[in-house]
């Protein structure tokens, strides 16, 4: 019984919310060069490596699976860093994504000395923040910039190409059981609006739960499966039958990181095979799809 | 029941026994871990070893240990209140009230009364949700002290299923919160709650230590009534002991010492049933002997189970919660010891 009380005290971290909305210094001042970095999330290492800075990475977590962190000491993963682990690696910036339950391992990091930033990147803005402040950070903020205008570039013209086609409903799954769905403000649902695509679930939150009622009741036409498999038997989801099931061919949208414009390729060619542009560099890619956490 | 010169002589033994088991636990606690460091490099004030000796592993083996010891002495007390031998803090609905209280005070948040809970327990030194957990445990106990009883004696059997009847309400009210919870926070503090020993504050680890020295001092005045309470009753009552006022203080510590460690690691479980009942076989039954022994023994099991999980993570990559360390540990054990006892 004991995992009850577990979920129970879990309404302790709704009080932080507010607080990981945005980007957080914690502990002494980041120095002015960093040499070693330490990451706490694969986004985070992606991006640190999209900068072309990888050489920095000293550290990342058991779930970073981008075949040039191979070698790499594992910390921990994203909810569980270890802190020993951590400053066994003697880094100079620790880099972190906010969550309920890593922030005590981070805090304790920051009390006893590692200077560490977080970044939430639940959207799309957040994310691009991330990646011109983690440049800023490494000396690297035209690298920086230019991918964020990359990325925008990518952007406007998926929208450009999508805005005259037809535009199906929604939903995006991130998991069947409970059905969890990405909804608008989420970076995954602002690129399923750039594919041309209707979020037809109408969730505040990110991330959100939903009943099977409530996602029959959105009718949509289309189920994207993100990052889980589609169940043998069953439909994914009772009442949802006529839907059509498609799955991602990379792990991109689960990393909302440097990725993202593979990850937009991607939604676009589960959305409307016919409509999408061979990938910048599937070679690339190809090596990567087969992981994931 | 044993001549008081007796007992002391075997309560002197014991520390004679536990007290360097709980310094070579210690010693364990903090040479052993995620990564190797050196103690020479650590006292010349090289880093990182220094800051990992000091500052993560000295608070967190100090920690494990105020909790070890909290949870056992409150197994001893609430086996003896209930003469019952499986009796213990996780069984008995005080865990349970514990998790209410830190779910109330996430849901008054904001309000007046979440402003006087935390003026209360930054106080005391502690954050608003280990106080409530406190306030929790004592709610639990004080159920089942009041609704355990008929006639105006306390029953021990009503007692006990008063406690799980306790659990079973407090995990429907756990299953309520989760539905409404995100997905993100359901799954993280899944990892906290297992129970885990993490880095805390000097300040909390102070208070906490004050709190659960308290705690195990009133119970320790208690021991000689607690072992006549193994008479009955009638029988204690027959000779001098004041039962009802017995019970109510010697409840009042164990849920102080529960409330401590589940605000403070979440729910560690098979400390407070394995310990007592490891101690017991070793130095009888006699509870002014039981209770500082397994205090002892508590805080020394911790610590090693501590650093077993911490050791784990050279080979998994992750660090399984002590919980999960003392159940694998604690549950064997317990069916070890019923078979010698049988």
């Amino acid at each position: 019984m004991r995992w009850l009380w577990v979920i129970l005290l879990a309404a302790l971290p709704a009080q932080t919310q507010a607080a990981e909305a945005a980007r957080r210094h914690i502990g002494p001042p980041t120095p002015a060069q960093v040499r070693r970095v330490v990451s706490l999330a694969p986004s985070l290492s992606e991006l640190v490596l999209a900068l072309g800075a990888g050489e920095l990475l000293v550290g990342v977590t058991r779930f970073d699976d981008d075949p040039r962190t191979k070698s790499l000491p594992r910390v921990g993963g994203y909810n569980d860093p270890e802190p020993e682990a951590v400053l066994a690696l003697k880094p100079d910036l620790v880099l972190a994504q906010p969550a309920p339950a890593n922030r005590g391992p981070v805090e304790t990091l920051g009390r006893v000395g590692v200077p560490i930033e977080t970044f939430p990147l639940a959207d799309v803005g957040q994310i691009e923040d991330a990646l011109l402040s983690v440049g800023a950070l490494l000396g690297l903020p035209a690298r920086a910039s230019a991918l964020r205008d990359q990325l925008e570039a990518h952007r406007r013209e998926v929208r450009e190409r999508t805005a005259k086609l037809s535009h199906p409903r929604v939903l995006l799954v991130f998991g069947l059981e409970p059905l969890v769905v990405g909804g608008a403000h989420s970076f995954a649902g602002e690129l399923l609006q750039d594919a041309g695509g209707v979020n037809a679930a109408q969730v505040e939150q990110p991330f959100a739960r939903l009943s099977a009622e409530a996602a029959v009741g959105a009718a949509p036409d289309v189920l994207v499966l993100c990052g889980v498999d589609p169940p043998q038997g069953r439909p994914a989801v009772p009442g949802l039958e006529h839907a059509r099931l498609v799955t991602l061919r990379s792990t991109a949208l689960l990393h909302p990181g440097p990725r993202l414009g593979e990850a937009l390729d991607d939604l676009l060619e589960a959305l409307r095979p016919s409509a999408a542009r061979p990938k910048p560099a599937p070679a690339e890619a190809a090596q990567r799809a087969p992981g994931g956490p | 029941m044993s001549a008081p010169r007796s007992a002391a002589l075997r309560a002197g033994l014991a520390l004679l026994v536990l007290a360097p088991l709980l310094v070579l636990a210690a010693a364990c606690g903090l040479s052993l871990g995620a990564g190797h460091i050196s103690f020479a490099a650590a006292f010349r004030g090289a880093e990182p070893d220094a800051t990992v000796l000091f500052r993560l592993r000295l608070p967190r083996v100090l920690l494990a240990a105020e909790v070890g010891a909290a949870l056992s002495v409150a197994g001893v007390a609430l086996q003896a209140l209930l003469r019952n031998a499986l009796a213990d803090p996780f069984v008995f609905g005080l865990s349970g009230g514990a998790a209410i209280g830190t779910a109330l005070v996430v849901a008054f948040s904001g309000t007046a009364l979440g402003a006087a809970a935390l003026a209360a327990s930054s106080w005391l030194g502690l954050l608003p949700a280990q106080l409530a957990a406190i306030f929790g445990a004592l709610t639990a106990a004080l159920f089942v002290f009041t609704l355990g009883r008929a006639r105006g004696q306390l029953v021990p059997e009503r007692a006990l299923l008063v406690g799980v009847v306790f659990n079973s309400f407090a995990s429907a009210l756990v299953l309520s919160i989760e539905a409404v919870l995100q997905p993100e926070e359901t799954q993280a503090v899944l990892l906290w709650l297992s129970g885990t020993v993490g880095y805390e504050t000097t300040t909390v680890l102070v208070s906490a230590g004050a709190l659960v020295l308290f705690a195990t001092v009133v119970l320790g005045a208690l021991s000689g009534r607690l072992n006549l309470l193994a008479l009955g009753d009638e029988g204690a009552a027959a000779l001098g002991v004041d039962v009802a006022s017995t019970r109510l203080i010697a409840f009042v510590a164990a849920s102080i010492a529960v409330g401590v460690s589940v605000a403070l690691t979440g729910l560690v479980g098979f400390v407070g049933l394995v310990v007592p009942h490891a101690v017991r076989l070793v130095v009888g039954p006699d509870h002014r002997v039981v209770l500082p022994a397994s205090a002892l023994a508590g805080a020394a099991f911790l610590v090693l189970a501590d650093a077993v999980a911490r050791l784990l993570f050279r080979s998994l990559g992750a660090e399984p919660p002590v919980g999960a360390v003392t159940a694998l540990l604690g549950a064997p054990l317990f069916v070890l010891l019923l078979r010698r006892r049988a």
